[in-house]
Parts: C-alpha cells; structure tokens; sequence
C-alpha cells in the first residue's frame, strides 16, 4: 500500500510536533543546567539554545562548592535529598514489588482472598492526597514523619496496587503445568517458586519494578506532607531552590533535575535486556 | 512394579463432571492408552494420577495403597505434558537433568543418566539450545528426555507426539513402543489417534465425558465393541451404521446394524448406487448410496468401479455388530 505524499508528510509532521512536545522542555532544561547565573537569571534573559559560557557552576552550586559572588551559598545542599529520593523510593518500590508479587501469586495459583482485587482497586479509587491527613496524624503517632523509611512505607503502601495487578496478569498467563512439572520432578512449592516461577518473571519483574520506581522517584506532594527538613526528597528540596535576593535559582533547579534523570534512566536501561525477552516464549507446543 | 487401580474415581470442576466414576486397573509394565474425543476427561485422569488433583470421591490405589495423602514429588511418576510444559529459562541439558538435581543424584551418575536419555532420543546435539530455539519435534523429544531420565515407577504421556507430520509420528510411536519395553515400566499413554492408540496399547480405555464406555485390548474393542460409541470411534475410515433392513441377513431387532468398511461386499448389481471413488493405492474406498443411507466400502486393489454405477451389497451375518435403542450391542 503506497500512501499518498501529502498524507505521509502530514504524518511525519504530527510525530515531528509530537517528539518536539516531548523533548523541548528536557532539552531546555540541560541547556539552562549548563548556563552561567547571568543567562539564566530573568534579567539577563536572552534565550539561546546553547549557553554561550558553559558552565558546571550550578552543579557545584548545589553541592556547596560554588564560590560565584552573585548568589547567596545555599544552607542546604543537595547531597541529602537526592540520598532520601534514592532511600526511599527505592525501599517503597522494594515493598510494593515483594508484597504485590506474594499477592498475585497467592490469589493467581491458590485463589487465596479473591476479594483482594477488588480492595486494591478501591485503593485506587481516589487519590492518595484523600487519606494524607489521616496518614500524616498516624505517622506522627509511629514517629515516621521526616523519615525516609515512613516515606518508604507510605510509597510501598501507595503503589502496591500496580504492582500486584501487573504482576497477577503475568502470573496468569504462564501456563501451570511448566511449575506442576517441577512439582512432578520433587520439588517443593517453595523451590518451584524459586527456581521456576522466579527466573521465569524476570522479565515482567524487571518492567513493573521500573514502573513503580518511576512512580515512587517522580512523587512530590506525599513527600512535601510527610517530610519537612531531614529527608525532603528531591522534588521537595527543588520547591525550596529560590533566594530572596535572585528569585527562582532556575540554574541550580536544572541541575537538579539533571541529576534526577539519571536513576530511571540508569535502572531503564540495566533491565532493557530482560523487557524485550518474552514472557514462555518456547516453553510450550506450538 | 507399578499397578495403578482406579476405584470409582469421580472429579468435577463445577458443574463440569471430568472424571465420572471411572474404575480400571493399570497393571505393572503394561502399555495402556487412554483415548477419547477432546474434553473426555483424560489429561484429568493423569493429573489425579500424579496427585495433582484429588478425587471428589473414590479412591486411586498405586500398588494397592491409597494415595490421597502423598504428594505429586513422592509419586515418583513421570510426566510428558500435553504442552510439553519444559522450562523456557534452562537450556535443554538443563531442563532434562532437573529432575535428578532436585532429587540429589551424584554429579558422575547424573552425566550417565543424561548421556544415556540424549542417546536414546538422539538428541545429542541440541543440549545446548534453549527450548525456543528448537523445533516443535525436538521439544517432543526433549520433553520425553526429561521423564526419561529418572527411574520413576510409571510414565505418563499425555499426546507427546502429536507435533510431528503423520510419518515421523508412526516412526515415534514404535519407538515409544520400545522405549517402554526397554524401560520396563508401566507406561499410561494419552492420544486423540485412534490408529496410533490402536499401534501401541497393550489394553486401552475408551472414554466418553469422563465414562469409560470399554477397556480391552485394541483388537478386542475393534472386533467387539459393546456400543455403537466405541465402534465408531475405532478405525478409519469409520464403521457404518445403517438401519436393520439395508443388509440381509442382518437381525430384526436392532436398531442400527454396524458394518465395517472392509467387511462390505461390492459386486455389479442392484440396489445401490456408487457415488464417490477415492482410490489409496493397496486398495479403494467406495461411497455407496443405498436405499437413502450412505456408506463406505473398502475393497482391496485398485477400482472396479465407477461413480454413478449401480452396485449390490451383501456382508456375512458374523461381521455385522447389532446394537440396541441405547446404543448398546445386543447380545448374541
Ligand atoms: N482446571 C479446570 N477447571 C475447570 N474445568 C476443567 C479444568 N480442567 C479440565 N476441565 C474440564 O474437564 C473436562 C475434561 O478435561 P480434560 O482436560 O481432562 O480433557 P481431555 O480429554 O484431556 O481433552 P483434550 O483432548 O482436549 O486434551 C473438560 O470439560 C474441561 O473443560
Ligand atoms: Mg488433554
């Protein structure tokens, strides 16, 4: 089928507008992270794509060792949100992988709590902001506020809905008989699970884990409510990235943003490997 | 020595009723196939035999103890699945030692006993290659490899060749065939091929959502089915089932006279009519028209006849199998 050139000229420039969409505010962002205080401060705005003085002045301006004389050194650097964005989202997707994993295999294999799909929806149903006061009460009770491990908590809890639900659909499309044939041949349910089912999931494993992490990194308002100064992740310390004398430190915020690219696309590409593998591709007949 | 009993074994899921009362009794080294339309309940009968269902009633006895209480590890049975079910994250080597990792052999005796299973299946050359990377006929054999490879007391195979072309599957079932007699085991064999359960079962089961409707040898159940169920499911091309008055010499009480094929006389004549040959080389298939009802005949050698042709019938009165309102076979 030929198209006619008209049409195919529409398309590509649909997806031109679409990558554009995409990418010009990334792309503005890494040239802001890289420009000198004096272009990206509004007053000496003239926009250019590329800085004129590359610098990574803003980088070191976030970890304190800026020596610039035209903005305020910071109070707090950015070494320890960026250490509490890690913590805790790491820990809050490794609490929604275990438990949601456990979850949709319990109720995939042995049907146990049926109704724990439903529950989990409903978890869903509105949207987290909705519970935050209560939380808020109940982790001041657990003294978890400003912690990174009551964030963590809260994240686990937050995202175990996609997890489980990710993983129930992969669980039930692998055919039993692969886990009743180790069963067969003297394994334990234990060690079907472990050295079948497991191995098996590496792939689905490895795409859900992204994408809770993806959530858990990219969260801003449960943070901004249950962290203050210890532990504010990133999204939060970047809020507070201004000065009274400059305004918005728009360099030192791109920056930041910079460096917070750098985990999901660290993690994305580790575990592209095992996203394109299929699921029992050759296990089976056919 | 393995005899595996069936005593009244009954299993549903819901409403569906799989296995339905079902008692028979496999006994020790014998080849013994299960066969039946799809969704007769078969691979249901393997799996309660493996453990990996339970009977809603009735008991399954191996070597006379109830086996309700052991699990499908201490069964110490092998399994073919019916798709095939081999670990798509383990090479082929991989995949036929499991079982005898999982169960501790000795390093040097797993070597032998895997040297030993790849010869046997020539698949020597393949061990290597993960399961995607083989073709449906090499997973077959691998899948076999795998029960193979242990020593379990009975093998269980539920249509472990039904991938390959008609001619590597006659080749594979006689060297099935040998493959249990060499084994010494009892082998309990699945297939939807009449004409290959017929070719290796010492006995088998003709099944009928979740019944057994006959258990014999193959030439038994050939020559005296006990319904018109079983007759019909045996050979090809299939027995015909004609009203009483059709043949003479057939009996006036039954309802349906069942003549096979072979057993149909053809000679120039009256009364029936020639409407379809297909000639098959060592001999040709007649379709017959007669008296409103169709039937087939199997001659030997090449045709001697022509559509359109008119043609008499006839068959001996000791070929002809009588069966009754219910479709059972009347007694003689
Ligand atoms: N896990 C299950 N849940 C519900 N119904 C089932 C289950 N397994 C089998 N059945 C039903 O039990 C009946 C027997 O199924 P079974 O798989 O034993 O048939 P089969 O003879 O092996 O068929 P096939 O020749 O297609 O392999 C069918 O009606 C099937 O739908
Ligand atoms: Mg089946």
């Amino acid at each position: 089928m030929t198209r006619s050139p008209l049409i195919e000229l529409l398309r590509y420039a649909a997806i031109l507008l679409a990558v554009a969409i995409t990418l010009v505010p990334i792309l503005w962002m890494v040239s802001i992270a890289f420009k000198p205080v004096a272009e990206w401060q509004a007053a000496g705005a003239d926009l250019t794509w590329i800085p004129r003085d590359p610098t990574l002045e803003n980088f070191r301006y976030l970890f304190g060792r800026s020596d610039s004389a035209l903005i305020v050194a910071l109070e707090r650097t950015a070494t320890r949100p960026i250490l509490a964005s890690i913590l805790a989202a790491s820990f809050g997707t490794l609490i929604a992988m275990t438990a949601g994993t456990a979850a949709a295999y319990g109720l995939s294999r042995f049907g146990a709590g049926a109704n724990l799909p439903l529950a989990l929806i409903q978890l869903r149903l509105f949207p987290p902001m909705a519970v935050m006061i209560p939380v808020m009460i109940m982790w001041a009770f657990l003294s978890l506020m400003d912690t990174w491990w009551g964030l963590a908590l809260i994240y686990g809890i937050v995202t175990l809905p996609f997890a489980f639900w990710l993983m129930k659909t992969f669980f039930d499309d692998m055919p039993r008989e692969i886990e009743e044939a180790a069963l067969v041949e003297g394994c334990t349910r234990l060690r079907v699970f472990l050295k079948v089912t497991l191995p098996m999931m590496r792939a689905p494993l490895a795409s859900a884990t992204l994408f809770v992490f993806i959530l858990n990194w990219s969260d801003y308002l449960v943070a901004l409510l249950l962290t203050t100064r210890q532990w504010a992740t990133i999204p939060v310390y970047m809020a507070s990235l201004s000065s009274s004398m400059t305004g918005q430190l728009y360099g030192a915020k791109a920056a930041l943003g910079l460096i917070a690219a750098v985990p999901p696309v660290i993690l994305g590409i580790l575990i592209q490997r095992h996203l394109v593998r299929g699921l029992t591709f050759g296990a089976l007949k056919q | 020595m393995a005899e595996i009993a069936f005593v009244n074994v009954t299993k549903r899921y819901g409403n569906t009723v799989a296995v339905d009362g079902a008692s028979f009794t496999v006994a020790d080294n014998e080849f013994f196939c299960l066969f039946g339309p799809p969704l007769c309940g078969k691979t249901t009968i393997l799996r309660l035999i493996l453990g990996l269902e339970t009977p809603d009633s009735g008991e399954i006895l191996i070597d006379d103890r109830p086996v309700t209480h052991v699990g499908p590890a201490e069964r110490n049975i092998a399994m073919v699945f019916q798709n095939l079910a081999l670990f798509p994250h383990m090479t082929a080597e991989q995949n036929i030692r499991f079982p005898l990792v999982e169960r501790r052999v000795p390093e040097a005796r797993i070597r032998e006993r895997l040297a030993h299973a790849a010869a046997k299946l020539h698949i020597g050359h393949i061990l290597h290659k993960h399961p995607a990377q083989l073709s449906g006929g090499e997973r077959q054999r691998v899948a076999i490899a795998r029960a193979l490879v242990r020593d379990p007391i009975a093998f269980l195979m539920d249509d472990p060749i039904s991938a390959l072309d008609a001619r590597l599957r006659e080749e594979a079932r006689v060297e099935l065939k040998r493959l249990q007699r060499e084994a010494g085991r009892t082998l309990i064999y699945v297939t939807h091929d009449q004409e290959e359960a017929m070719s290796v079962a010492d006995r088998m089961a003709i099944l009928d959502h979740g019944r057994i409707r006959q258990i014999g040898a193959p030439v038994a159940l050939y020559d005296r089915p006990n319904s018109a169920y079983v007759a019909q499911l045996l050979g090809s091309p299939p027995i015909n089932l004609l009203p009483p008055g059709l043949l003479p010499g057939a009996r006036a009480d039954a309802v349906q006279v069942g003549i096979r094929p072979e057993d149909v006389e053809v000679r120039p004549g009256a009364g029936a009519r020639v409407t379809g040959v297909e000639p098959l080389g060592g001999y040709t298939v007649l379709t017959i028209e007669a008296q409103g009802a169709s039937l087939r005949a199997m001659l030997r050698g090449q045709p001697a006849y022509a559509p359109g042709q008119s043609i008499a019938i006839g068959a001996a009165p000791e070929r002809m199998h009588f069966f009754g309102p219910e479709g059972e076979r009347l007694a003689s």
